[in-house]
Order: structure tokens, then sequence, then C-alpha cells
């Protein structure tokens, strides 16, 4: 059999090399070289290994140079004894298929990816494997060429790299601000035109946002006073349509006052505040230019970003709606459970008459440990990615934009958690921890619903929204959940 | 003639009448003039025979149905079995969530309701056109049919019904068995109708409602967009602003790299001419900027964009802002034609691509210490570093008339963005008004209307590309 030879050189972006030579067994000339990688006894599997060399064997890399092999040695970091190690050589010969050719390297990116992600926290947990098979997938991918699984997969590639040089994920927060993909690297013209391509591309900013909204005037219908506190409240887009909404209002108070806190993050300093000033300044030229009352405040996070509820400025008599969105756009950085988990909290002590929930939805997570969750995340943003290009397939620009702004650090963030969950029990969605908290879900309504539906298909035809609790609206890719939008209410509060 | 108002005055009439026969209930009746058939009893009544009755069910269907207040459903059902082809109210029985059924199912009921108005005894009669027939004869037969459309309706539910009335309706119903009968057994024959024809009424709510949350969606999004919009021009503006304070510095490379064509153009006049004219950030359509069309050999789009702009630079400028005499002196640069093709081939690169990049990376492109290349609005050939660099023309839609372009600066590493040029006048698009598919459509119609500036200050500005 044609044995592969794997290059890994010092961690340049300089691809293997090839030679052409084939061997026909296993280890026969490799005495020479020094380095020999042990995949047999890496892998549990012999099969997967192999087949996973032999997949690297493959086109798509330039094999431009032809340098001589190295290969790494990582007996070191292997535990058990050890069998003759085989090595692979890379063959010359680049496999070009086709169409088939593409699916079978996503394949392999999977492989890869799957495999990095065990040696990070399997059973054969080494590091220098994951490292090696890191910088092996970096050479493979890159994030703005090729299909959408060789993007994914480079962000993976990133986030997995991160973790690996994040000492273990200890301080998440660090390894993340290491990224690449740190979001205030980001120009904020970037951030604004991401998000717009985001907006116009895919359904999943307005379907969390319209759906709440829909939820907020259905819960208000009759009050003269609305107090809303915004989690994150970004660049404030969502109470855009809220207001107006409000203003044509037919039943009910004319125009109810409307004020709206938006918390802002301390800790972060520099952009936080003044984005969200920023923000509120927009928001009040808005309502002015439609005439809806309106006022804005500011409420600030403490350092570690918990939320207390008594720093917040409470009316009587208004109806105070908690909105919590959590998906795309708005959690590119990492944002800790904690804080969440504070919000949250805070809410249930404040007895609000609604609690709006946007959250991306995990797919069932068995206890497949960190791998089974990477799997789940990977396709998760496999689904989004599809999702994206299915609606744009030639603006792939574009999507690198918005994958770069938005997604990338998204990937990260979601694997830092991941990775730091992987002892723990198994995550909940913040809807479960909602109802399990206390509160009352408040049923979707079938115009909700409709206008759900009817967003959709302004969209791409793969998208559909599912009914999956009578106060939650999924939407979904295919056959993929993807955000889940729910609503709930606190049992004490007077209706 | 029977032109009295009372059935009791029949015993006025001298007509020639016709003996008919027996009926069940033993009375004679008579045939008049006018073919009603009246009972010989001393107080002559009025017999309603199985033709008369259909012909008075005709005249109810015709009219809407017993019940002038709301449709009546079985009426409606043998309306429709009658005169609409039965494929379609087969359709009806099905509630489809398709709102293209419900459109076409609302479509006909509303035609078909038009048809329909009040069934009174008044109208009754002037549908029905038989003489001698009365207000009372059809205000009783009515009622009488009323109910004896609702089998399974307690007769008490009518409260206007009076004892003695619905007395005379039980035993008129079981009088009149044989010919209501077959009127029964037709209408129980409709029951399945009948259901389907609730559901279908179900499903007008519900279409009702669904062309309201349509509407209100509508204008949410359509505020939403102004919103963004005025996020994005005040970021436009910041940038304009910025911008402005190192505009002597520019020099302003047309499109240097790949074509090889350097104009180089001092622009500081015409920066100066950029105030702060509303600005529309490029939406959807500006992924043409980004996708160009899907044209990966966008070198070659570079190329024929450079041809075909003769004068790369201040396109953008020019078509920016309102000042357009201002620019014109700056070039007297021909406008950017729309005729930029949304389609994916890439437009061509009309307008000059002035890149915006920190120092290093133009140096090593163009030489030059400090070029802008502001992607004109029409397109943005986007210059990417090197000669590898691609330029990518922003299929910006000419379509939408949107002259006026951001152009967007790119980032040499990754994709191009569209730039904004500072202080352009963008061409009010309207985001809102494209709630269709945002496919090919929207790709196409790019206008670099709501794309945020991207303006990487060459000095001292940390690249945010990389």
């Amino acid at each position: 059999m044609v044995v592969d030879e794997l290059d890994l050189s010092d961690y340049s972006p300089t691809t293997t090399a090839t030679t052409t030579t084939t061997e026909d067994d296993h280890g026969c000339n490799w005495n020479g070289w020094s380095p020999v990688v042990d995949w047999d006894m890496l892998s549990g599997d012999h099969d997967d290994f192999h087949d996973l060399i032999e997949s690297m064997m493959d086109d798509k890399t330039m094999l431009h140079h032809h340098h001589p092999a190295r290969v790494l040695n990582v007996h070191d970091g292997c535990n058990s004894a050890v069998s003759p190690g085989t090595v692979m050589m890379m063959d010359e010969e680049v496999t070009n298929n086709g169409g088939g050719g593409q699916d079978f390297k996503g394949l392999r990116l999977v492989h890869l990816l799957m495999a990095a992600a065990e040696s990070l926290t399997g059973m054969n947990k080494s590091r220098d494997l994951a490292r090696v098979i890191l910088v092996r997938l970096k050479e493979l991918v890159s994030p703005t060429d090729g299909t959408n699984m060789e993007r994914l997969a480079a962000y993976f590639t990133e986030a997995l790299l991160g973790l690996l040089e994040g000492a273990g994920g200890v301080h998440g927060k660090h390894m993340l601000n290491n990224g690449p993909c740190h979001r205030d690297d980001h120009h904020q013209t970037d951030v604004l035109a991401a998000f717009q391509l985001l907006q116009d591309m895919s359904p999943y900013v307005k379907f969390g946002h319209f759906t709440a909204n829909q939820a907020i005037l259905e819960a208000v219908g009759h009050d003269r006073r609305v107090h809303i506190v915004d989690y994150d409240i970004m660049e404030g887009i969502q109470w855009a349509s809220l207001m107006q909404a409000l203003v044509s209002r037919k039943d009910g108070p004319p125009a109810p006052h409307l004020r709206i806190t938006a918390l802002s993050r301390g800790g972060s300093g520099r952009r936080s505040i003044a984005t969200v000033q920023e923000t509120g300044r927009r928001l009040v030229a808005f309502a002015a230019s439609i005439g809806q009352p309106f006022s804005f405040h500011q409420c600030r996070l403490d350092s570690d970003e918990t939320f207390r509820p008594t720093t917040l400025k409470l009316v009587r008599g208004e109806a105070l709606v908690m909105n919590c969105m959590l998906h795309l756009p708005h959690f590119s950085t990492y944002r800790a459970p904690d804080s969440v988990a504070s919000y949250l909290s805070g809410a249930k002590t404040l007895n609000p008459r609604l609690v709006c929930l946007v959250e991306e939805e995990v797919g069932p997570t068995m206890d497949g440990g960190f791998v089974g969750r990477f799997m789940d995340s990977l396709h998760h943003y496999s689904a989004l990615y599809d999702s994206l290009e299915a609606g744009f397939p030639m603006q792939g620009r574009a999507r690198a934009l918005v994958e770069r702004v938005f997604l990338g650090p998204r990937i990260t963030g979601s694997l830092a958690r991941i990775y730091r969950a992987r002892g723990d029990e198994e995550s909940c969605s913040w809807g479960d921890w909602l109802g399990a908290v206390g509160f009352h879900p408040i049923s979707i309504t079938f115009a909700n619903h409709c206008q759900a539906k009817l967003l959709l298909g302004l969209f791409n035809d793969g998208y559909r929204v599912e009914e999956l609790a009578t106060n939650k609206l999924v939407l979904g890719w295919k056959s993929r959940r993807l955000l889940s939008a729910s609503v709930w209410t606190s049992p004490n509060s007077e209706l | 003639m029977f032109q009295s108002k009372k059935p009791t005055s029949m015993n006025s009439t001298h007509e020639r009448v016709v003996v008919v026969g027996n009926t069940n209930n033993n009375n004679m009746c008579v045939q008049g003039d006018s073919g009603l058939v009246l009972t010989t009893d001393p107080k002559p009544r009025l017999r309603w025979t199985v033709e008369l009755h259909e012909r008075f069910v005709d005249a109810v269907t015709q009219l809407g149905g017993p019940d002038s207040q709301y449709l009546n459903i079985n009426d409606l059902s043998k309306f429709l079995m009658h005169h609409v082809p039965p494929m379609i109210s087969y359709m009806f029985s099905y509630v489809a969530m398709d709102l293209h059924l419900y459109v076409v199912s609302f479509l006909l009921l509303t035609s078909s309701l038009y048809k329909f108005s009040e069934a009174t005894p008044k109208t009754i009669m002037r549908v029905m056109g038989v003489k001698g027939l009365t207000l009372y004869h059809l205000k009783s037969h009515l009622q009488k049919f009323r109910l004896g459309k609702q089998p399974h309706k307690e007769f008490s539910d009518h409260s206007s019904m009076k004892d003695g009335e619905r007395a005379s309706a039980l035993e008129l119903q079981r009088n009149t068995a044989s010919s209501s009968g077959i009127i029964g057994r037709s209408m129980n024959d409709n029951v399945h109708i009948t259901d389907a024809i609730r559901m279908q009424m179900e499903v007008q709510r519900r279409l009702h409602e669904q062309l309201e949350v349509q509407r209100h969606l509508q204008l949410r999004i359509e505020a939403q967009g102004k919103y963004m919009q005025t996020i994005l021009e005040k970021a436009c503006q910041t940038l304009a602003g910025e911008n402005m304070q190192n505009s002597a510095g520019y020099v302003i490379n047309h499109k240097g790299m790949s074509a090889g064509n350097n104009q180089e153009v001092g622009v500081p006049n015409g920066m100066k001419d950029f105030g702060t004219p509303p600005l529309n950030f490029p939406s959807l359509q500006d992924l043409n900027l980004y996708g160009g069309g899907g044209c990966q050999d966008e070198q070659l789009e570079l190329q024929q964009g450079m041809e075909r702009s003769s004068s790369a630079l201040l396109d953008g400028f020019i078509n920016i802002t309102d000042h357009n005499n201002n620019i014109s002196q700056l070039a007297g640069k021909k406008r950017l034609s729309p005729n930029y093709t949304t389609s994916g081939s890439g437009a061509n690169g009309k307008s000059p691509l002035i890149m915006w990049s920190d120092d290093l990376r133009l140096q090593e492109l163009h030489g030059t210490s400090a070029s802008c290349c502001i992607g004109s609005q029409d397109h943005d050939p986007f210059i990417k570093g090197d000669h590898h660099h691609q330029i990518q023309n922003i299929g910006l839609s000419m379509e939408r008339g949107s002259s006026d372009i951001d152009s967007s600066v790119s980032d040499l590493n990754y994709e191009t963005k569209p730039m904004q040029l500072a202080g352009g006048e963008i061409k009010k698009f309207d985001p809102s008004a494209r709630l269709e598919r945002p496919s090919l459509r929207r790709a196409q119609q790019l206008s670099a209307e709501r794309m945020s500036p991207i303006i990487n200050l060459p000095q001292g500005r940390a690249s945010p590309f990389g």
C-alpha cells in the first residue's frame, strides 16, 4: 500500500513535502528517520488513523515544495507502549476527484478535527498530538478559501489551537483575548458591515428580535409604561421595530412610554460604555423621529459581569420586560455563564411581566463529553454556514466577512465554554434553566408563529420554524435546530 | 287574488281552484292560478309542495341562506356545490397551511360572498317571483326552513319562535316529511362539506390574521432598516470626519496593482467636498461586493473594469456627493454609468478602487507611501495586497439607480469590504422595499449604500486586517 508521509516539520505554512517514492510496507525505510509517528499506538482503532492519514494524502494542499520529510516524534507524549510505528508518506499523486473529492475532503477534515478534539481531551490525551494534528489542519484549510467545510474547519482549528495554548482553558477569557478573532480587533466598520450582511443574508437576527418583540407587544398591550431591560443591546436594532410597532398600535394606549435600560459591561471598559451610550443616543433620535415617547438608561454591570437588580431603577406601574438575546451577533465574545445566570436570576427577583430569551439551540448532548459536544458544535456551525451559503452562493467574500467577524469568535467562545464544562454535568439550555427556576412559560401566539413563518419565507427555503414547546419557537436549517426563542413570565408578576 | 296579507283571508278568494288531491294530512288541496297549492280547509293554507319548496330553497341560497346575519354553512355549501367546480370545493375541505391556498379560498369566498345578501321574506318573494306568495307565507316557511336545516339544534334555540309556532313547525316538519325528506337527505350529504366549510371559515379567519401579521412585519422590517441606516450613516460620518483630516496626504491609486494603470490623482479637493450628506449604506446588494458573482478570476474582472473605467479615481467621489459640481472639476470623469452588471461575473470595475490600507501593504503594493483606493460606488474592485490580490468588482446595482456607492476598502488580507466614500451622497436606497426573497435579485442590486465605510487611514492606524 502506499504509505504517506506526513510532514510535521516546523509549524510553517509551507506545506508538506511530497516524495514520489511509494513504499509498499510500513516501516521499511524509515529507520533512517529519527522520529516516528506511532499511529497505531495513538489510535484506539487502527483503521481510523490509517484512513485519516490516507485521507490526508491528498489533493488540496499545495504540493509545491519538496522538502525532506521529517516526522515528529510523539513518543514522548504517548502514554502506552510503543508498537512499531507506521510512517505514512505523502504520495505525490494528487487524487483529483471531482465533486466526490470535495465531500471526501470535508470528511477528512471532520476526521481530523475529531482526532484533534479527542487528543485534547479524549482517552489518549496528548497535547502534542493535538498540536500536530492542528498544525496539519491549519495547512489544509484557510479561513477565506475553499468550501464551507474548509472554512469552518479553519475556524475550528483556530479555536482548538486557542484551547491548546490556553493552558487547559483555566482562564477562558485570557485565552480568547489571545485568539485571532477577538472581537475588539475588528474595526468598527467591519463589525457594522458584517452585521448588516448577517441581517440581510439570514433570518437569525430578525427571527430572535421579532419574536421577542411580538411577545412583548402582546404582553404589554394595555400598559402605559413599559420598561425593558436589555442584557446586550449592541446597536439597539431590536428596539427600532418594537418602537414602530408600539407607535402604530391600534388598541390600548396610543403610544406607551418606553424606557429601555441597557446593561453595559463596566469591566471591559473602552468600547462598551461608549457604545451603549451611542446606541442610546441613536435610539432616542429614532424614537423622536417616529413619535414614540422614550427614555434611555444605562446600568453598569459589575466587573465580573454580575447583574445586581438593585442597580436598576424601577418605576411603579410600569410593565417590566427582561430581554436576553444570546444568539448570533450578540454573543460574539465569550460571555461567562455566570453573568447570564446572574441576569436571569436577578430577573426573577424583579418579577418581570415578561422574559424573552433567544439562544442557540444545542443538540441533545448525551455523554459525549467534550468530543461529543464538539461534534455537535461542528454540526451546528456547519448548518449555519450552509444556510448562509444556500442563500447567497455567490457572495463568498461577504460570507467570509461575516464568518470572520461573528462566527469565528463565536466558535471560539462556544468551544471554550464546552471545554470548560467538559468535566461537568450536561449543560442545559437557558430555557430549561428558566423553567427550572420557576418562570412560567407563555405560549407563543398564532400571530407570532405566523410572523416567524412569514419572515422565513423571505429567505431561503431551507429554514423552518417549529414550535417545540408552547412558549418556544425554534428556527432551524433543514434538519438542524439553530436558534430558539422562548417567552417566560414571572409567576408573581401582576398580569 | 291571493293578495291578502293574512293566510286567513284566503277565504275570500273566489279564485278558480283546481282540486289537487289528497295529501297525507288528508286535506284537499287546490291549485290556484298562481300555481300555488292551497288547502281546502276553512283556513286555506298554502301547501308547500316539493316543487315550491325547491324554488324557495333556491331563492334562499341565492340570497345567502336563511340566516341573514351570517352565512349559513349548508347553503354556502350547496351554493358552492352548484356554482363552483367540485374540485375546488373539495379543496376547501382541506385546511391547508399554505398562504396561497388561503388566498385562493379567500378570494373565492369573497367573490361568492358578494352575491349573498340578506334572505328576508321580501327578498325571497322577489327572487322567487311566484304570484300569490305572501310575506307571511314566506316568513313562516323561512322559519321552519331554518329549523329544518338544523335538525340537531334544539328548537328552543330559536328565541324568536313562539311556542305555538314551534309546535306547528314540528308538526310541519313531520307532516312534510316526505317533501322535506329529500331535502333533508341532501342536507345530510353535506355534513362533510359542512365541516369542511367550517374549517374553511376558520382558515379564513386565520388568513385575515396572517395578512395583518404580514403587514405589520413589513412595517417592522422597514423600521429596522431605517434604524440600521442611521447607524451606518453615523459611522460613515465619523469616518468621513477622520478622513477629512488626512485627505491631504492621500494619493489615490487607481487600480495600480494589477492593471498597472497607476493613475495618481491628488484628491484633496474632492475630499474636501465631502460634507456629511446622507449616506446610504450598501445593503444586501453590496453582497456583490463580496461575492463578485462568484467569479473566481477577479484579476480578470479587475482588468476589465479598468479598461472600462477611464478615470478610475473619483468616480466614487463624483457620484457620491451632492456636490457634483465640485467633483466634476475633479474629473471630467463620467459618472459611473449604470452598466454595472450585477451578475456574478463581477461588475466591471468602473470606478477607481481607492484602497485604504496601511502603509505597509500599500507600499509593497504600489510602492507609494500612502495610497488609498476607494472603491467606487459602482463597484469596488478590491485590491488585495500583492499580485494575488483580487479586485472584486462590486456589482452594485445601477438598477436601483443608486449612483452613489460606498466604496469599500477591502481587507487586504481577507476579503474586501465595500468602502464608504466619505461624505458621499449615497443614493437613498430603501432596503425595506424589498421583502422578496433575497435571492440573486437582491444580490444583484447591490448598492454600496449600506456598507459601512471602512476607511483605514494609512498613517498611524493599525490595520484591522490582520
